[in-house]
């Protein structure tokens, strides 16, 4: 398939210029052996139908480790980070109060009603469910960041 | 605080909060709601009536799902008929 489309492109090169056609014939038998040295000549043709078709065959290794929508790797800090975040913008917490290691109930005058609120931000900040038997013994930021590090294999 | 049915009743705070956020009048003013009627009853220490509450709660719930359905079947329906 790789030689029929490079054909078609030698071809496509061929037909502007006659005075290529030479050129062409001699480079026709050599191009299915030696497809590689082949490439930046049709590259100049059509580039975007070529380099489709010409990279499937041959991986390139490398260059195509593309990251799509993906977040960059989490870390304790960035953990923490979100996590103080979502807690800054619930509007029952006083943002002055509110420290890595403050009880929700005891320092910051929460119910389990809202901590269940809080929970329930936290599962969409990082996109997991966490259970309720888990959910219940979470109290202060420094305890979730530790649930969520473990959750997602981060270690120092 | 070690009651049995706590667990229950937070399954069931939680529950209805996933389910109010499409709520039509928006999600902000089921949570208050929904805030007001669980705090109302939190001293609440017989077991039976516990037990009533939360089965009520579970037919909200299911009438919020219910709502939801006919919502969605009207929007549907207006789609592909006129009337």
């Amino acid at each position: 398939m790789a030689s029929r489309a490079l054909l078609q492109c030698v071809r496509s090169l061929a037909r502007p210029s006659l005075r290529l056609s030479s050129f062409t014939l001699a480079v026709r038998p050599a191009v299915a052996p030696a497809a590689v040295i082949h490439r930046p000549l049709s590259f100049a043709v059509d580039s975007r139908r070529t380099r489709r078709i010409g990279q499937s065959p041959i991986p390139v290794v490398g260059v195509l480790c593309r990251q799509y929508g993906d977040l960059p790797p989490l870390t304790l800090d960035t953990i923490k980070d979100r996590v103080m975040y979502v807690l800054k913008l619930y509007d029952k917490i006083n943002p002055d109060k509110l420290g890595v290691s403050s009880h929700f109930m005891k320092d910051l005058g929460l119910d389990s009603l809202d901590q269940v609120e809080i929970i329930m931000a936290m599962e969409d900040e990082f996109g997991f469910e966490i259970p309720d038997a888990e959910a219940e013994k979470l109290m202060t930021p420094e305890e979730i960041v530790q649930y969520i590090a473990d959750k997602k294999d981060v270690y120092e | 605080m070690a009651n049995p049915l706590r667990a229950e009743v937070i399954r069931l705070y939680k529950n209805l909060l996933y389910l109010g956020r499409e709520y039509p009048k928006g999600g902000d003013y089921f949570r208050d709601r929904l805030r007001a009627a669980f705090t109302k009853n939190k001293s609440e220490q017989d077991p039976q009536k516990i037990k009533e509450m939360i089965a009520r709660g579970e037919f909200v719930s299911r009438e919020l799902e219910a709502l939801y359905y006919l919502r969605k079947y009207r929007a549907m329906k207006k789609r592909y008929y006129e009337e």
